[in-house]
């Protein structure tokens, strides 16, 4: 069969500032009917610009992309090229047309002047393959964020496409979302030989290709199945990538052991992999001496104990509700049941999926929202009473939401990073102060980036800067809202490292993000909210420990979590141990490794 | 005042039920309030103007919507309204001669017509709020978007681009939601950063101007980022402009939609006619 999509020699220049910008330098690729191809590539990288030559929404500056046997470059098979190759954006908000589902859905093969009775068959065919039948006649914005990004597979599955390209079609969706997401692609995959492209930054989506291509620099820098790729760790981070948890835990075993078997690739597989190794060196399955590592025992019972504020927090939420739109026929309520408290110098995660509350919850922090129902005392003052001074507690509470860079205002990075200085009515020295400690602090030299444009900063750095707008404030508290949402993972390791050296210097954090490894590596307590409820809290390793009840919540425990438990579960290792980072569980692992390897 | 928008933001925020108003087809009940727009908005009439508010109430009830919930904006701009209203009524009273003087306090006059007039306004303000919020309340935004392409389907013929127009609304219609989340959310930030708008009231008009840049700003910039994103996944769906596009919705009207547009065009002409060329 020939190649669905064959691309020779790729450039493409584009104009920025008066300046030519090379984003891609010379790229070959021939992708196969009905391959599952991931494109992998820190921000910049080309990635997303290669993805829109696939179907003629960029042409080529030099050398030619052929889908099928038609070449790009000639307008007259647009249609032909549009309907063959469909397309999936990130914000799903930003690519559905119409406010119904199934209108939707029929917008293109409108389109393609499909006429009636076969528009009304492919919409019926699209939803059932999204699993989204029973939404047709909803309002898209009613639904949640993998809900609306299955729409939009549907509405390019309506145009009966051979090839789907995904552009970080799941960088905005929490892991139920996405977990959604890629179970339809993989089966339109394997059952409908869909042909896949997927673009993303995160190393995991790509277990599932057939094949890994990697771009750095407008060029393919290492290509392969993902078992290869994943091995090459070292390499990896130097294309800004991360090498998920699990191939690290399985390099770092096998570097100690060279009997473990490498090319691991899935939590099952390393789970599988160490116990296999267990038994091999004490010859029988499952049954352990008196002092083997990791006796199995009964699990020890849950006890689901009330959640109950502590003594002396400087915030406490208190069976908190709030309802929006009250006293309105469109009344719903947002939450239910909350309580929370932070206590000084601790950092606080708080987990939940898309709709569960937490962004409410936390808009209850510094006082944007006033409990209808409940308590809420911050920093000694209860939001009830009737007059308390809210600027003076938004100062003390800074609060950074979600996608904070979509907040930025000014021209320049310094102005912008003064505006609630000048608003305190501060001197002039004074905000210049601020202004350059809170740069300082996350890490844009003052001098550097005061003058410079606000949109000519990169994703990270634009991100940062609207952080160093609140901390020009000087809080005591600093509540953020998924910080690290949408950022690659160099970006990512940065922001957080900033984040963490505020707290060195004695502030409260609170961290709301549906990132485990994140949240499990950096918090000193989690709270999981779901339904408008508090339904769990405890440290990261009591709250991982109960990963069962984590996933009906939409939620999942850290990689290396899941290899624990089931270790744990085939009696390898004690039940009460708490594993949630790369170390321990390495640490863990590795000393059971070890007893059997020189027993 | 409070930090939630979409409070007070009715337009386009439909109120699900299956009353006879919910069921009607759309192109009905465009047809019909503009009948009520119309002859409401040009009445001299007090009296048809009183009638014609009485009907449209009347079309609230059985629509089950809470007339209060309605009336809402309305309520909640009173005091404006009757402050430019008791102007008008001082205006009126001093320039329009040869009526009834009912208060003469010197400067102070008002006359029978002057109120008559202000009468008329407040009922017409009144109406016009409730027959811009029904239909929108018990219409899908998309169907009355089908039912307007649909009536000005005669005009595609000669050249009104009658396609772009009804994807131009659909379109507007689908981001007010989007775009009033979006703009509560910059409030709330900037409030969080130090800013005030949400503390302010209309008796501080200055510091809102001032207080506007930073919340107009991110929201145009990034509408324009939507617009953009939306453009590029339309022509990824292979939109290339209406024409050779096929309909995925048809609208179908009954007997009973004939039936009311009729009685409804009967009935507001009747009035108008009764009371014409009389105040009252």
């Amino acid at each position: 069969m020939p190649p669905i999509i064959r691309i020779e020699n790729l450039h493409y220049t584009y104009q920025r500032e008066g300046r030519a910008v090379s984003a891609l330098g010379g790229v070959d690729l021939t992708i196969e009917q009905g391959e599952y191809i991931v494109l992998l590539g820190h921000n910049g990288s080309g990635k997303s610009t290669l993805a829109k030559h696939l179907n003629a929404l960029l042409l080529p500056t030099t050398g030619d992309v052929w889908v099928k046997t038609w070449n790009t470059r000639v307008s007259a098979h647009l249609r032909d090229i549009r309907s063959t190759v469909g397309m999936v954006f990130q914000h799903p908000d930003n690519q559905i047309v119409a406010s119904i589902v199934e209108e939707d859905v029929a917008f293109g093969p409108e389109n393609l002047g499909v006429p009636r009775p076969e528009i009304l068959r492919r919409v019926d065919w699209a939803l059932d393959s999204v699993e989204m039948q029973q939404y047709r006649q909803r309002a898209a914005h009613q639904l949640s964020g993998g809900q609306k990004q299955r729409i939009c597979i549907a509405g390019v599955l309506a145009m009966q496409p051979d090839v789907l390209v995904l552009d970080e079609a799941t960088a905005m969706l929490d892991p139920l979302g996405r977990s959604e997401v890629l179970a339809i692609v993989r089966r339109l995959n394997r059952e409908q030989g869909v042909t896949i492209v997927a673009v993303t930054h995160f190393m995991r989506e790509a277990v599932d290709a057939d094949r890994v291509v990697i771009l750095d620099q407008g060029r393919i820098a290492l290509a392969g199945p993902p078992r290869e790729i994943f091995q090459q760790v070292d390499r990896l981070r130097s294309l800004h990538l991360d090498a998920p948890h699990v191939s690290e835990l399985a390099i770092a075993l096998r570097r100690r052991f060279p009997a473990f078997p490498a090319n691991l690739l899935t939590p099952a597989e390393v789970a599988d992999a160490v116990i296999g190794y267990c038994q091999a060196r004490t010859g029988e399955a499952g049954r352990q001496g008196e002092d083997a590592p990791g006796k199995p025992l009964v699990n020890p019972p849950i006890s689901n104990p009330p959640i109950s504020p502590s003594p002396h927090p400087l915030i406490s939420l208190d069976h908190v509700a709030y309802w929006y739109m009250r006293g309105t026929p469109l009344e719903v309520q947002a939450v239910s049941d909350i309580t929370l408290d932070v206590r000084r110098g601790e950092i606080v995660g708080v987990i939940g999926h898309t709709g569960s509350g937490k962004s409410t919850a936390i808009q209850h922090l510094n006082g944007l929202l006033r409990p209808h129902a409940g308590k809420a005392v911050i920093l000694g003052i209860d939001l009830n009473a009737p007059e308390i001074d809210l600027r003076a507690l938004r100062r003390r509470v800074g609060l950074v939401f979600q996608l904070p860079e979509a907040q930025l205002f000014e021209q320049f990075v310094g102005d912008d990073v003064a505006y609630g200085p000048r608003k305190l009515g501060l001197s002039r020295e004074e905000v210049r102060a601020r202004v350059r400690q809170a740069m300082e602090t996350v890490g844009l030299p003052f001098e550097e980036f005061k003058d410079r444009l606000t949109f000519t900063l990169s994703g990270g750095q634009m991100r940062r800067a609207a952080l160093a707008g609140v901390l020009a404030l000087q809080p005591e508290v600093l509540v953020l809202d998924e910080p690290t949402a949408g950022l690659d993972p160099e970006a990512r390791r940065q922001l957080m490292r900033h984040i963490l050296a505020l707290h060195d210097q004695g502030m409260t954090l609170i961290i709301v993000s549906h990132n485990m490894e994140e949240l499990a590596e950096v918090c000193d307590r989690l709270y999981v909210i779901s339904d408008g409820r508090t339904v769990m809290t405890g440290t990261p390793g009591q709250v991982f420990n109960r990963a069962a009840e984590l996933r009906p919540l939409g939620l999942d425990a850290p990689d290396v979590t899941l290899i624990a438990d089931r270790l744990k579960a085939a009696g390898w290792l004690p039940p009460e141990s708490e594993i949630y980072k790369l170390p321990q569980a390495v640490e863990a692992i590795g000393a059971v490794l070890a007893a059997l390897t020189h027993a | 005042m409070s930090l939630e928008l979409s409070r007070n933001i009715l337009i386009g925020q439909y109120i699900p039920g299956a009353t006879l108003i919910h069921r009607l087809d759309p192109r009905t009940k465009i047809l019909c309030t503009l009948f009520l727009l119309f002859a409401v908005s040009f009445t001299r009439s007090l009296t048809a103007a009183v009638i014609y508010l009485v009907t449209i109430l009347a079309l609230v009830g059985l629509s089950r919507i809470p007339i209060a919930f309605v009336l809402r904006p309305f309520i909640r701009g009173l005091p404006v309204i009757l402050f430019f209203l008791s102007f008008s009524i001082l205006y009126l009273s001093w320039f329009q001669p040869g009526s009834l003087i009912l208060i003469d306090w010197g400067f102070i006059r008002v006359t029978s017509e002057a109120l008559l007039q202000a009468a008329l306004s407040l009922v017409r303000l009144m109406s016009i709020l409730l027959l811009v919020s029904l239909p929108t309340l018990t219409t899908r935004i998309t169907e009355l978007t089908h039912g307007v392409e649909l009536l000005l389907q005669p005009g595609a013929r000669i050249g009104l681009p009658v396609h772009e127009l009804a994807l131009v609304i659909t379109i507007a219609l689908r981001f007010v939601p989007i775009l009033t989340e979006e703009l509560e959310r910059v409030i709330k930030a900037q409030a969080s950063r130090g800013g005030e708008i949400g503390e302010l009231s209309w008796k501080q008009p200055r510091q809102i101007a001032q207080s506007l840049l930073p919340l107009v700003v991110p929201l145009f910039v990034n509408a324009f980022r939507r617009a953009e994103e939306l453009a590029v996944a339309m022509e990824a769906r292979g939109y290339l402009g209406g024409r050779g596009r096929t309909k995925f919705i048809q609208l179908h009207g009954t007997w009973i939609d004939l039936i009311v547009t009729v009685a409804m065009l009967v009935f507001v002409a009747g009035v108008w006619y009764a009371t014409s060329g009389r105040w009252l």
